[in-house]
């Protein structure tokens, strides 16, 4: 095999920044391997992405050392539309990469502008439709499309132009279970074409079936190697953002020989040595009270329609939520996760039966009432955020809501705290981390010290140690008596951190009840097109209470 | 929300090519500038409605309708005080409102409301990068062309997330609702800083994706939707200039339609 991509000693440091962002950067890729690259925010992974098409230096100047070589390329001397005919690189937002009109025209965008003539962007449009599963969708608008079909069209308009070398940079990361799986088999059948494939990506679960994996910290490619031997470095993997394979861990800690980095592998590995016995899962012992407290917000034959599109987003919802309850809200895009979370704040009215905050109907309530009430954080700070401080934009709400000086300082000082953000009240937000501005987002709804926060998405955007400590900082405010809701796609979060989930499907409840009993129903879950963690699953298969790797091995060895 | 106002539909008008459509517009406006009368003006408005409805594109004129009646409205009840006219209606001190005036009027309400007609059955039935297309076809060089179509291709984009940022901020207690124009204004920036900065990122990630799809302005490009000029392009724009050519010869050279006259 020959050499596709060689990295010599590549160092680069943006114009404003005074780090660099890639720091000796050593590699040779050969033709046809399939690589992940993983690491924690910041740690250059998309830089490196765009030094291979050259996007780094010519479209993001600053100091640039070293040498990137794509096929006997030497990537700086060729403008980033001439590498377009090499390299192919797909981002991680997708709706900014899609502007046409139609799939059709997005498909034909990329051979357009090199001139191809219009029968053969005609086979292209074809030929990568089809590989990419839209044939159906030829004169679909791209925004009527879910999140995994765009990626997915997104991808096919890079793979058109024939591409040598495919790069995507985080693909899954906004998308939901099922969009991620799309993905990811479109990914499978490239590799199998035989393209040289480089992947960024955070799920240890992807890199499994990696040819070599690459790890990244600050700048720096820390280790490379084939998955047997980079994943099983839990501390490496912990020290990069990453969460470890939860079976590897669980094997660790029970001194359990193997390193399997699968839920089948890790079956196979407790068959083989008959490690532990299976048991019988008992779901009665799972209080199904979930009175804590009084009710707060209550949902009576909650229905939701668009104005527009006259769409029924919401029908004959039932819920009951108690103060200080931790609970998730599961479902895939469009099954009415966010629809139903705005009218806990009152931000949409039901048209049809009632939504009750504190026994008295949404629509009784101004919106300044509720928002004190209940607090609601939108997915992307960056929707939210225009101060010069973060003083004053975590004193926003309190400000709007009439708060005079003195508190709103000492309330501020109090929502940094619980996000951990003490003394950045000075700071400009702009400048911050994305994990710093979530929390600045967060503190800024708890500052009203609302007795429901709402979280969209918590986690997403953010590396395992900044989900971790989103995560605790969420249990924190829910043992002072908050009720926290978050609507997620992570699995994992859901099944470390909520105590009760509902699974929403197409505008109804499709289950709802202490999370061990929801995960254990693996039928039910599917029928929401989803599907435990790695870790339920086994738990699922051994009949054991835990939902975490800790419960696990303190259940298996018997000290609950 | 869907604010986009092209329609994927197959009309004769949908089947045009885009640069008829360009010119098309470009001759029916100077149709509108022919007469000040209101019946002569109507005539025209009534017949592009009629184009209108066989571009099955009522639906959008259904979503504009607000400022299409505002236009009528206001340019009807304002216009009478400003031209003056012979015949006295109604006088109250320096204010005088004409018979002349006040036909004038309506005839300009007609007008401005044509122009934003045909406007919306342009829109309605060519899609951007037929535009585009047309443009560049038309001799306007492409990166004119693609900054243009660009353009109204985000406008819908930044109209969802200003519609998100609001939500996020009214979440978090901003009171669109109540207060004075000065208040207002300062409720403006939480919603109009995130909007800015949501465009720059925006755009710049539409920039590398552009370029890492081999785009630059420069250089030649195929056209996949390839404009082409037909016998029913031709029939439509004679037509058009034919009809231009006899209100021009109606109002110039026999002095109908006008009830204002050394007005356009």
């Amino acid at each position: 095999m020959s050499i596709a991509i060689s990295i010599e000693d590549l160092t680069f440091t943006y114009r404003e920044s005074e780090r660099p962002a890639l720091q000796n950067i050593q590699g040779l890729i050969e033709d046809g391997t399939f690589i992940v690259v993983m690491g924690h925010g910041g740690a250059g992974k998309s830089s490196l992405c765009c030094t291979l098409n050259g996007l780094i230096p010519n479209f993001f100047r600053g100091k640039y050392q070293g040498r990137v070589l794509v096929k006997g390329e030497e990537v700086a001397r060729h403008k980033v539309a001439e590498m377009s005919r090499i390299v192919g690189l797909v981002l991680q937002d997708f709706e900014a990469q899609l502007f046409s009109t139609n799939v059709e025209l997005e498909m034909a965008f990329g051979p357009e502008n090199h001139c191809l003539p219009r029968s053969e962007i005609e086979r292209r449009i074809q030929r990568y439709l089809s590989f990419v599963g839209l044939e159906k969708m030829r004169q679909r608008e791209p925004a009527t499309l879910s999140g995994g079909q765009k990626q997915r069209l997104a991808i096919g308009s890079v793979l058109a132009l024939e591409p040598k070398v495919l790069v995507m940079d985080e693909p899954t990361t906004d998308l939901d279970p099922q969009g991620r799986e799309e993905v990811l088999s479109v990914a499978k059948s490239i590799r199998e074409e035989g393209r040289l494939l480089l992947i960024v990506d955070h799920e240890p679960e992807t890199a499994a079936s990696a040819d070599q994996v690459w790890l990244m910290r600050e700048g720096r490619l820390i280790a490379k190697g084939s998955p047997a031997e980079i994943l099983v470095e839990v501390s490496a993997l912990e020290s990069c953002g990453i969460k470890p394979p939860p079976m590897l861990e669980l094997f660790n800690a029970m001194s359990w020989p193997g390193n399997p980095l699968t839920e089948e592998a890790a079956i196979a590995m407790i068959r083989k040595h008959n490690l532990t016995k299976r048991r019988e899962l008992n779901l009665t012992s799972l209080s199904s009270d979930n009175g804590k407290g009084p009710s707060i917000l209550e949902a009576e034959g909650l229905g939701y329609r668009y104005p527009v599109y006259h769409v029924e987003a919401l029908r004959g919802i039932e819920l009951r939520i108690c103060e200080g309850e931790f609970i998730a809200i599961l479902g895939q895009n469009g099954s009415g996760k966010t629809t139903l979370a705005k009218h806990f704040n009152g931000l949409l009215k039901p048209t049809s039966g009632r939504m009750l905050v504190r026994g008295r109907p949404t629509t009784n309530y101004s919106h300044r009432e509720l928002a004190r009430l209940v607090g609601y954080v939108f997915q992307n700070p960056d929707h939210q955020i225009f101060a010069r401080t973060v003083q004053e934009e975590v004193g926003f709400s309190l400000k709007a809501l009439g708060e005079s000086p003195k508190t709103i300082e000492k309330r501020v000082a109090e929502a940094l705290e619980v996000v951990g953000l003490q003394g950045y009240d000075q700071k400009a937000p702009f400048t911050l981390t994305r994990g710093e501005r979530q929390r600045v987002a967060v503190a800024s709804v708890l500052a009203a010290q609302p007795q429901v926060v709402i979280l969209d998405e918590p986690t997403t955007g953010l590396d395992y140690r900044h989900q971790i400590n989103m995560m605790e900082m969420l249990r924190r405010l829910n043992q002072h008596g908050h009720t926290v809701i978050i609507i997620t796609h992570s699995m994992w979060v859901a099944a470390e951190y909520a105590e009760r989930t509902i699974l929403l499907k197409d505008g109804g409840i499709l289950s709802d009840g202490p999370t061990r009993a929801v995960f254990a129903d693996e039928t039910r879950l599917a029928e929401g097109s989803l599907r435990p963690p790695s870790l339920v699953r086994l738990s699922n298969w051994l009949g054991t209470q835990a939902l975490t790797v800790e419960q696990m091995v303190r259940e298996l060895r018997g000290e609950d | 929300m869907n604010i986009f106002l092209y329609f994927d539909k197959n009309t004769w008008i949908h089947r045009l090519d885009p640069r008829t459509k360009i010119l098309g517009v470009l001759i029916v406006f100077g149709i509108c500038l022919c007469f000040n009368h209101p019946l002569y003006m109507g005539a025209i408005t009534l017949g592009i409605m009629m184009i209108a409805i066989s571009a099955k594109a009522l639906p959008n004129f259904w979503r504009l309708r607000f400022i299409l009646v505002l236009l009528i409205l206001f340019s009807s009840l304002l216009w009478p005080f400003f031209a003056k006219g012979q015949t006295l209606l109604w006088s109250w001190g320096p204010l005088q409102v004409s018979k002349e005036s006040f036909l004038y009027g309506i005839a300009m309400g007609l007008r401005l409301a044509t122009f934003v007609a045909a406007g919306l059955i342009f829109l309605s039935t060519t899609r951007n990068e037929e535009l585009t297309n047309g443009l560049i076809r038309m001799g306007v060089p492409y990166p004119i062309a693609f900054a243009l179509s660009t353009a109204l291709r985000l406008v819908p984009t930044f109209a969802g997330a200003g519609a998100t940022i609001i939500q996020a901020q009214v979440s978090r207690g901003l009171d669109l609702e109540s207060g004075n124009i000065f208040s207002r204004v300062s409720k403006f920036i939480p919603q109009a800083v995130p909007l800015f900065i949501y465009a720059i990122r925006h755009t710049n990630l539409l920039a590398m994706a552009l370029e890492s799809k081999g785009f630059s302005p420069e250089s030649k490009r195929t056209l996949y939707y390839e404009p082409q000029m037909h016998k029913r392009d031709y029939a439509a724009l004679v037509f058009l200039l034919g009809i231009f050519g006899i209100f021009i010869y109606l109002r110039l050279g026999l002095g109908l339609g006008v009830v204002m006259a050394g007005r356009m």
